[in-house]
């Protein structure tokens, strides 16, 4: 599994703003499921400006994760704006998730 | 075959073996985070850098080779591993659902509760006694139906129909109640979504009363597309007329109207939404309310 989600800025000059995020897992494996379900709530909920997934399956590029330094699945990174930052499991703790991608929490 | 790493445990069914192989993860992982995710149960693989590949852990070959259904409803997949372990554990059934069937209906028992995944559609419907019927109510994979038995009540106030058809796990309603009892993190999970669905239920109400036709509609459609996170929709005129409460040439008039201002794109019960951005604009203020308390609960 790779593929890769874009949501387009409605202002080109605005894409330097652009949050890049790399999620690794394992296709069809229960937490990697939940950790896609999870983020992509937050994203919907959370992330007014634009961003980009890319989901990667382990499994398939294990090399990508390991130059990420990824150490287990699942794992987002987000790459961009920096610093870059990693967090592990099935991200159903919205408030972590929140602060590695440097947004403002406000879930429960 | 690529080789694992000296001193990794071979893959196999013997729990001798995997209690190695648990050992041998643990080797790997040796920072407190992601130790932690691995006593959640929060992981499915290690990426063992010996060997360069990546290493299931035994619950996660358990999983796949069960083919064990994975929550896409909200509700399920913000739970803690463990909390919705216990569930499956407790009943938790996967269901296949067909447009019209009909979940719950007024004064009846509640036999099952229903988590709706991604493409799944529930009305809510309040009936009168001439057969009329008025939509109060949208669920989908955000939410859960058949809440009453959370609030220990066992009998269903409204009707619940399929409008969209698609899966769901469902469960008992005894099962549930009784797993419900022991888990505070799900007690929580419940509160929080009854303060929405009441949240949702009375600006309904508020809509149907003083608001347009038109802005209904498209409150309607953004609702609906939020939950099948889907487009294009499938509804006739006629479906869309009985779930809000108008007659059906109002639809008609105010889909072709929509669709003059391209925000949404109607060809033979199709409705595509074009212009999300359009359509919320020439919304009222419901959409956004509703969506403000889903957002933060």
């Amino acid at each position: 599994m790779h593929r890769q989600r874009t949501v387009k800025p409605a202002d080109p000059t605005a894409i330097a703003a652009v949050r890049m995020m790399r999620l690794y897992v394992v296709g069809g494996a229960p937490n990697s499921v939940q950790a896609l379900a999870n983020l992509e709530r937050i994203c919907q909920q959370h992330l007014q400006g634009p961003y980009q997934l890319e989901i990667v399956d382990v499994l398939e590029q294990p090399l990508r994760a390991l130059a990420d330094g990824v150490i287990v699945t699942p794992s987002l990174i987000k790459q961009s704006p920096l610093p870059v930052t990693q967090v592990v499991g099935n991200l159903s703790d919205p408030g972590q998730v929140l602060l590695a991608l440097g947004l403002p929490g406000n879930s429960p | 075959m690529t080789p694992m790493s000296p001193g990794s445990p071979a893959e196999t069914d013997h729990p001798e073996t995997d209690a190695l192989f648990a050992a041998f993860i643990r080797r790997l992982a040796q920072d407190a985070s992601t130790l932690r995710a691995i006593d959640l149960g929060e992981v499915d693989a290690i990426l063992d850098p010996v060997s360069s590949r990546a290493i299931l852990l035994p619950e996660t070959r358990e999983a796949l080779r069960q083919g064990v259904v994975v929550p896409t409803n909200q509700m399920l997949a913000t739970l803690p591993a463990e909390e919705y372990q216990r569930l499956l554990a407790a009943g938790l059934e996967p269901v296949t659902l067909a447009f019209g069937d009909l979940l719950h209906e007024p004064g009846e028992l509640i036999q099952h509760l229903y988590f709706p995944s991604a493409g799944l559609l529930v009305s809510l419907l309040t009936t009168l006694q001439d057969h009329r019927a008025l939509e109060v109510g949208l669920v989908g994979c955000e939410g859960m139906v058949g809440l009453p038995v959370a609030q220990g009540i066992d009998t269903s106030s409204v009707r619940a129909v399929v409008q969209g058809p698609g899966q769901a796990l469902r469960m008992e309603s005894s099962r549930f109640r009784n797993a419900l009892e022991i888990s505070p993190v799900l007690q929580r999970t419940f509160h929080h979504y009854t303060y929405a669905l009441i949240a949702q239920i009375t600006q309904t109400a508020v809509c149907n009363r003083f608001h347009q036709v038109e802005a209904r509609l498209a409150r309607w459609l953004l609702l609906a597309s939020d939950r099948l996170q889907s487009n294009p929709l499938r509804f006739t005129h006629e479906a869309l007329a009985d779930l809000l409460g108008v007659r059906r040439v109002g639809i008609t008039v105010a889909a072709s109207t929509l669709q003059q201002q391209k925000l949404i794109q109607y060809s033979r019960g199709n409705i595509k939404i074009l212009d999300r951005e359009g359509l919320k604009a020439s919304t009222c203020e419901c959409y956004q309310k509703i969506k403000d308390i889903f957002d933060h609960v």
